[in-house]
């Protein structure tokens, strides 16, 4: 705990990255390494700086923070993602959970709660927002989520437009081993266990053209 | 009136027009040349007639001459012998007959008034004021001609034209003459006129006939290029009002987005610089002023009241996670506030559909939940939505009183944005629209042909990528 928690700001609003910075500036276990404005320079940005932790807007300009979060937990899995958004919805919550992020916190708290969530997501545990908390509490509808990601998605279009593992590695700056990780998630969400079915579902669905 | 009527008006008055012309030209042109036929058919009769009559008279003094040439000046017995011979010779039925008047006027013979004989007739006038017997007379002494005047007509007993021929007996002074009516000249130009008046009559009905058959598929016409006209000005304003709903639902959006992440932004960012000043009041040991911890208080408020308004004009989960979650996020917050269960099917992809479409639908599931709330009394209300053999079905249900009146309330609802309208909307992006309303609860059901998005995703997601590359 005595060590300095390295942390990156992803916000598109820097009037709101200096609000904050101000305020985490107050305390000296947090380093502010890096302030980016949006989920592609996020992923470049981490690359290079490695913070222990990422507090991450969710409305950014073309890449938006759910789908970068899914991104950067694939090439950078220890870095930690704090979700830190004005929406305050269930969807918003469970999507950040299951692309790996490890906490949630509302833009309207005080910085100190902000302070506190950044502490506990880098010791490993996860942090949401009371009234997250609660949204995510209120809807027992959770079954079995077989959704698809972001990232699934999009791997599911290019194997459908019959694409290897290999050259979806290559196109998405991945290894081939995680592109395999995705495939078996989205035979097992599907639940299908053949390419041919994996693609005539992609057409069905109108996710790729005939 | 559109300008196809009045074109049509004015087609149809000069098809009219037309049409008369040639009506009153052809009548005139017609009797103009059955005129001149008919007057050069009657003097070829007369002259027949004439001819005939020429003829007849040769023969009767023919018949006397050997008695007229052996008498002397005044010879009754001769002259009574000429007379009988001649009161015999009757042709052409009843009505040829030959008369003879004496210079002064006495009726000498005349077989089929022999009453007149004897009688005095120099100053008979006929219908015209003529001296009949006069001219007869005259015409005999100047060597035989030919007179037209009325007579009565022994065989029909009726005044009739007549034509007559006379010659003179210079020795006796007797005027010799015959005439024939002309009534069977006059019943064969009738005839012909008859004919002729016919061919007119059909003619005409000819014009007539083809005038209207012209103003009928002139009318017949305009109706049709009407009708697709109408046909085309209703697309348009079909098309027209589609393009103000689209309009309008991207004003609100990019609207709300202004608020969202724009104001509430700089809001949040004045709320972390107010909480600074109070955590550098604290490092100088000064006690945080009411004023300030108000103020922070009323800035969360007024973040939260933004945050509503930019939500109803255009929630912002619809563009971030797309439809299904939207409509969870709807069926959650309806559930909550009504007490009515509700149960969400959504398809495992997700952002399928372009903007317009994914909006439309969103409103779909909008305005069935507040007329679920309104009127059906249900319990249980379920949101369905996936795709299934090449259409994208989303269904709202629910287990109420099946309000039949839905679709007359969604027209005259003010607040909401009427069902009508939706179905309109739907029907746009070539989908199917229906409600079922039943006793057991009402079925609305959006259908999108597959056609309208497929692909979309993964045009979207290279169009991103080509944006990351630039």
């Amino acid at each position: 705990m005595n060590k300095t928690i390295k942390v990156m700001l992803v916000d598109d609003h820097p009037m709101v990255q200096d609000g904050l910075s101000s305020c985490l500036s107050f305390y000296d276990d947090i380093e502010i390494v890096g302030v980016v404005n949006d989920g592609n320079n996020a992923l470049s940005e981490a690359i290079e700086k490695q913070p222990d932790v990422v507090l991450m807007d969710i409305s950014m300009p073309s890449l938006n923070g759910l789908d970068a979060t899914e991104i950067l937990k694939e090439t950078l899995p220890q870095t930690r993602v704090l979700i830190f958004s004005m929406h305050d919805s269930k969807e918003f919550v469970s999507t950040a959970m299951r692309v790996g992020a490890s906490g949630y916190v509302l833009k309207d708290t005080h910085s100190e709660e902000v302070y506190h969530a950044i502490k506990t997501v880098a010791s490993g545990n996860s942090y949401f927002s009371s009234s997250v908390a609660k949204a995510l509490m209120d809807s027992p509808n959770e079954q079995v989520d077989n959704r698809l990601t972001t990232r699934e998605q999009v791997i599911l279009g290019h194997i459908a437009g019959g694409k290897s593992s290999k050259e979806i590695a290559n196109s998405l700056c991945i290894s081939t081993r995680t592109v395999d990780a995705h495939r078996r998630n989205i035979k097992s969400k599907l639940e299908i266990d053949n390419l041919a079915e994996l693609v005539r579902y992609a057409i069905d669905n109108g996710l790729v053209a005939e | 009136m559109s300008l196809s009527f009045k074109t049509q008006l004015f087609a149809v008055f000069y098809v009219a027009l037309t049409a008369i012309f040639i009506f009153f030209m052809v009548s005139d042109q017609y009797r103009s040349l059955s005129q001149q036929n008919l007057a050069a058919l009657e003097t070829f009769l007369i002259q027949q007639k004439q001819q005939e009559l020429k003829n007849y008279t040769e023969i009767a003094m023919a018949s006397v001459d050997s008695i007229y040439a052996s008498s002397a000046k005044d010879d009754p017995m001769k002259q009574k012998q000429v007379a009988d011979i001649l009161s015999t010779l009757i042709y052409d039925g009843d009505d040829g007959y030959f008369f003879v008047y004496h210079e002064d006027g006495t009726s000498v013979v005349h077989p089929t008034e022999p009453y007149r004989v004897g009688q005095n007739f120099l100053d008979l006038r006929g219908q015209n004021g003529e001296p009949t017997i006069q001219i007869l007379i005259e015409n005999a002494k100047n060597g035989g001609d030919y007179y037209r005047y009325f007579w009565n007509q022994p065989s029909t007993e009726q005044i009739t034209e007549k034509i007559s021929y006379s010659r003179f007996f210079p020795k006796w002074k007797w005027m010799l003459g015959t005439g024939v009516y002309l009534d069977s000249v006059n019943e064969q130009l009738q005839t012909i006129q008859n004919a002729i008046d016919q061919q007119v009559d059909s003619t005409r009905l000819t014009i007539l006939i083809i005038t209207l058959s012209a103003i009928f598929l002139i009318f017949g016409f305009g109706i049709v290029v009407n009708f697709t006209q109408k046909k085309e000005t209703e697309e348009k304003i079909h098309a027209l009002d589609q393009k103000i709903i689209h309009i309008q639902e991207e004003e609100q959006r990019h609207i709300s987005r202004e608020l969202h992440d724009g104001i509430v932004q700089m809001l949040v960012s004045i709320k972390y610089s107010l909480e600074a000043t109070g955590l550098v009041l604290k490092q100088k040991a000064i006690e945080k002023p009411e004023p300030l911890a108000k103020a922070e208080k009323n800035l969360v408020n007024t973040i939260g009241e933004i945050r509503r308004i930019s939500y109803h004009l255009h929630p912002t989960i619809l563009d971030e996670l797309g439809l299904s979650d939207a409509m969870e996020q709807l069926g959650i917050e309806f559930s909550e506030r009504t007490g009515i269960a509700i149960h969400i099917n959504k398809p495992a992809l997700r952002k399928l559909l372009p903007d317009p479409i994914n909006t439309t639908l969103y409103r779909v599931v909008q305005e069935s939940l507040v007329n679920i709330e309104k009127h059906s009394h249900a319990t249980l209300a379920t949101i369905d939505l996936e795709v299934k053999d090449d259409w994208l079905t989303l269904t709202i249900c629910d287990n109420g009183i099946g309000n039949t009146n839905i679709k007359k309330e969604g027209q005259s609802s003010h607040k909401g944005i009427g069902i009508r309208n939706l179905a309109e909307r739907i029907e746009y992006h070539n989908g199917v629209f229906n409600i079922d309303a039943g006793a057991d609860g009402t079925t609305v059901t959006a259908k999108i042909p597959k056609s309208a998005f497929v692909n979309h995703y993964n045009r979207q997601q290279s169009h991103q990528r080509r944006s990351i590359n630039e």
